[in-house]
């Protein structure tokens, strides 16, 4: 199984996806930042991350979960520092062979990453708070 | 020993990184004591925070020495 793991402050863009021979099921899942968190409305999210720790963990998931439910290509990337309302802030690629495996990989992965994978929102930005940020 | 600070135990101690002085090789419980006499003010985050010795969760098994970086790993909360 090909693993790619990108933890990057770089806006994610669009991406082409690994098609690799045998793909029969391509799963793609990306987290946008809400305008909204804890009820309140906000602007933008801050990441962070202990990155080599963060990246090693979800390699290790992916495996296990790899092992269960076998998929071709797992691709992650996951934004760190100032992420805009509407932006992506994780994005999740996977092909199988099948459906059901490229599905079980995405929502069990998922769940892990926000159980184990050491990644933190800092903090939530009003729309001041990110104006005066992105003046200063 | 060198010890990460992340989130919102970086706003309790103002530092993303702490230096304490350790004599032996230490349990988690050896540890949180050590660390907690430099930095009283992170005690009452122990229980949400997690280790972790040289970028892997550490167990009840695992010995925490001078050479080591450790990790404090408050409530994860990617995605």
């Amino acid at each position: 199984m090909q693993i790619e793991i990108q933890i990057t402050p770089q806006r994610i863009a669009e991406t082409i996806s690994p098609l690799l021979a045998g793909v029969g099921a391509l799963a793609e899942f990306s987290g946008i930042v809400r305008a909204e968190e804890a009820g309140r409305a906000i602007a933008a999210l801050e990441y962070e991350a202990y990155s080599p720790m963060a990246e090693q963990v979800m390699r290790e998931i992916i495996a296990e979960i790899g092992s269960r439910h076998p998929c071709l290509c797992v691709r992650v990337t996951h934004r760190i520092g100032i992420v805009p309302v509407g932006e992506t802030a994780i994005q999740l690629l996977v092909t199988a062979r099948h459906r059901v495996e490229a599905f079980a990989m995405l929502t069990e992965f998922m769940d892990r990453l926000k159980q184990d994978v050491p990644i933190w929102k800092r903090r939530a930005l009003s729309g001041d708070e990110f104006d005066a940020l992105k003046k200063s | 020993m060198r010890v990460l600070l992340f989130a919102h135990l970086k706003d309790a101690t103002s530092a993303a990184e702490l230096e304490i002085k350790i004599s032996d090789d230490l349990d988690a419980d050896g540890f949180w004591r050590a660390l907690l006499a430099a930095q009283p003010a992170l005690a009452k985050f122990r229980p949400t925070t997690r280790l972790a010795r040289n970028g892997e969760y550490a167990d009840a098994q695992t010995r925490f020495s001078d050479a080591d970086e450790v990790a404090l790993i408050p409530p994860v909360s990617g995605g």
